[in-house]
């Protein structure tokens, strides 16, 4: 009896393994990512961009290299932590609608999709072919967790 | 991690042999004794040889009644003694005072206790913020100062804890987190030291944090009562916030109360209701742009008196609520005198918690005036999602924090001032724990009707009727300070410490250029037979940050800290 039962749990353990291993491929996938492999969401000429607009408009809060001065650092574990729970379209959205903080709203969309392809690329994510879009940056629950 | 740096080449050579003369009246070095803090002397603060608290006293007055530097000799006003801090964001603290020692705090949290006769550093303490990213701190990473207590001096911070320390020797007595960092709640301000107790208030107005006002026991950290200025459904005032959104409602308290013997009663300004967009929350959204009167016991609410209704500018009543008295029309108050972010100085009766008077100091459109003692506002200047507004004043308020002083002598307040309106609309917003919750864009602008930046101006208490104004510039962002000896203190940005004629506002004296622009308030204490001023430079703060055109303006402003404390030759 005794013996059955456990063969019975190994079986049931083995299952939701396997149910629980499809179910956070399934996640993963519907946020655009492999495991260990960060999404390719912007172009390398869009982070450059980005980084002449933040030097230019940001960098006199957050620091020349993002660590922060009288507003948050921008990148490291301390900004986008798995604590902290940001994704892409919640960091895109509120940089596009109240940044820079002197005068919000005040940039190009061109130049927030540069910004945000900066962001991410100075929190780990890599560039890749696709431009990144406005459609692509406000409907995306990518994480954004420092890499 | 030392922020202390060698004192700077200017200390040798503005002194020279004139320190040493300095030195000689008080032969007992700060280490000798710490006089302990005691309620007794709390209560009788204003006139104390020292600094004690905040704003000097429970009424928070910031007057001070030292006549030796008066408006005959402060042109004769000369460096004591300096210390460089460094560091390059603002500097906000009001350096306290308790026999010889002399406190400061910095920005990032570091506190350095002083020699207040010959700079000598006694020690140093670093809050570790290493683990906070510091992300819902909105204006800047800055503190303002101490509160002193027995044998301690405490400090909030930005991470939310309170710390108690060892005034003689810097040792951690102990220390309590109050919430969680980087979810909204950050501690930027001065606690206040009040029978036995710690008080203290928080920040995130801009971060949909429920703001509150906590009461620590002063021996051992412990919670005594906290009291949140958005009240939940069934509370009194619940029925002022749509379902759930007091929960991240603002509200916050983070500049020092003042206290009300006479009625045993805590006096504390609430700040902005979040969302700043008001069509997003329909209600007066109780009590955030408000004075509370608390019971200091309990924490309970008594009254209130909401200087902005329903809030979409974010006008938040923090500034100090003065307590003096005054004659209006004849008949004698005991009255709180409070300049708001919304333009009007407001004169409220203690006893029956109406409003006196309310007169602008500023541009100001979104409050339009006043109705059966209360005010009302213009609804056409209230922004939407479709619909930008143009009013007075920015959101930087015609004042923002710095401390205004009430003098007893003249009967004046000398009120800090800056010129500003704002372009405001609504935009798309959303709560994410971590990020700022505004849902409006906003640039600050030129005031149409002043092309100055900023002023130091004094109203008669008794009248309302402004008396002078000294007008500048550069923005005018430093607290006020005023003594027996005719004298008002203020700073510029531009690096001036300037005393006043307090009757007149003539400029009677202006220090060297320091090393950077003031945002502090200066203090005065006294040490043996000699009378200083201290004050802190060190641009930063909101203003370069949020301050739209006026950003442009104050670029160009150095920046480092470095106190500053001045006496008569």
């Amino acid at each position: 009896m005794s013996s059955r039962s456990s063969k019975r749990s190994a079986g049931t353990r083995t299952l939701q393994a396997t149910a629980c291993a499809l179910l956070l491929t399934a996640l993963l996938a519907q946020r655009g990512e492999a495991a260990g492999a960060p999404p390719a969401l912007y172009t390398p000429a869009q982070a450059q961009q980005g980084h002449a607009v933040f030097e230019r408009h940001c960098a006199v809060c957050h620091g020349r290299h993002l660590e922060g001065g009288v507003g948050p650092a921008l990148t490291g574990g301390k900004f986008a932590s798995v604590k902290a729970g940001f994704t892409v379209q919640q960091i895109f959205e509120f940089l596009s609608v109240d940044m820079p903080a002197d005068a919000p709203g005040s940039l190009t969309a061109r130049q927030y999709l540069e910004l945000m392809a900066f962001l991410l690329q100075q929190n780990g994510y890599p560039a890749g072919k696709t431009t990144l879009t406005a459609r692509i940056a406000s409907g995306s629950t990518v994480a954004l967790v420092y890499r | 991690m030392t922020i202390i740096h060698a004192p700077h080449p200017r200390r040798r050579l503005w002194l020279g042999i004139a320190l040493a003369a300095t030195l000689a009246p008080v032969a007992a070095s700060a280490g000798a004794g710490y006089p302990a803090v005691t309620s007794a002397r709390l209560a009788k603060a204003a006139t104390d040889n020292g600094w004690l608290m905040f704003r000097r006293d429970y009424a928070g007055n910031s007057y001070a009644p030292f006549r030796q530097i008066n408006t005959r000799n402060v042109a004769g006003l000369t460096l004591a003694w300096s210390y460089r801090i460094g560091m390059k964001q603002g500097f906000e603290s009001s350096p306290i005072v308790n026999g010889r020692y002399l406190f400061v705090t910095t920005p990032l949290d570091h506190l350095i206790a002083f020699d207040a006769v010959t700079g000598k550093v006694l020690w140093t303490y670093a809050k570790n913020l290493a683990d906070t990213g510091l992300k819902t701190v909105c204006c800047d990473v800055v503190n303002r100062g101490v509160a002193l207590y027995g044998d301690n001096v405490y400090m909030a911070t930005l991470d939310n804890y309170v710390v108690a320390l060892n005034a003689r020797t810097g040792k951690v007595v102990w220390q309590k987190q109050l919430e969680p960092a980087d979810v909204g709640y950050a501690m930027t301000l001065a606690p206040l030291a009040l029978k036995g107790m710690v008080i203290v208030g928080t920040s995130g107005g801009e971060y949909g944090a429920r703001d509150f006002v906590e009461a620590l026991d002063a021996r051992t950290g412990r919670e005594l009562w906290r009291t949140y200025s958005t009240p939940a459904p069934g509370q009194p005032g619940g029925n002022t916030w749509p379902k759930g959104m007091y929960k991240t409602g603002g509200g916050s308290t983070w500049l020092t109360g003042t206290y009300d013997a006479s009625t045993n009663t805590l006096l504390w300004g609430v700040g902005n209701p979040g969302p700043w967009l008001a069509t997003l929350r329909p209600g007066k959204n109780l009590y955030t742009d408000s004075v509370e009167a608390l019971n200091p016991a309990t924490g309970r609410r008594k009254w209130y008196y909401q200087y902005t209704p329903h809030d979409s500018w974010d006008y938040d009543g923090v500034n100090t609520p003065v307590i003096t008295s005054l004659t209006y029309h004849g008949k004698r108050y005991q009255a709180i005198i409070h300049a708001d972010r919304n333009g009007w100085l407001y004169a409220i009766n203690l006893r029956t918690h109406k409003l006196i008077y309310a007169v602008r100091f500023a541009h100001a459109t979104s409050v339009a005036g006043f109705k059966d003692g209360l005010p009302y506002t213009n609804n056409a200047l209230r922004p939407t999602l479709t619909r930008q507004v143009f009013t007075c004043p920015s959101f930087l308020g015609g004042k923002n924090w710095w401390p205004v002083s009430v003098d007893p002598r003249t009967h004046m307040v000398y009120v800090p001032t800056i010129h500003t309106c704002m372009t405001m609309k609504g935009a798309p917003s959303f709560y994410k724990a971590g990020l700022p919750y505004l849902g409006e864009t906003f640039k600050v602008v030129h005031d149409p009707l002043d092309h100055n930046w900023g002023a130091l101006q004094a109203f008669d208490i008794d009248t309302g009727t402004r008396v002078w104004d000294h007008e500048s510039k550069l923005p005018w962002d430093a607290g006020a300070m005023s003594t027996a000896g005719g004298l008002v203190f203020s700073g510029t940005v531009n690096g001036h410490l300037l005393a006043f004629d307090a009757r007149t506002g003539r400029v009677l004296w202006r220090s060297p250029t320091l090393a950077s622009g003031i945002i502090a308030p200066p203090v005065t204490y006294r040490v043996g037979d000699r009378q200083y001023v201290a004050i802190l430079a060190g641009y930063g703060g909101g203003v370069p940050i949020w301050g739209g055109q006026m950003v442009k303006a104050v670029a160009h402003v150095p920046r480092g800290g470095e106190l500053y404390v001045f006496s008569l030759k």
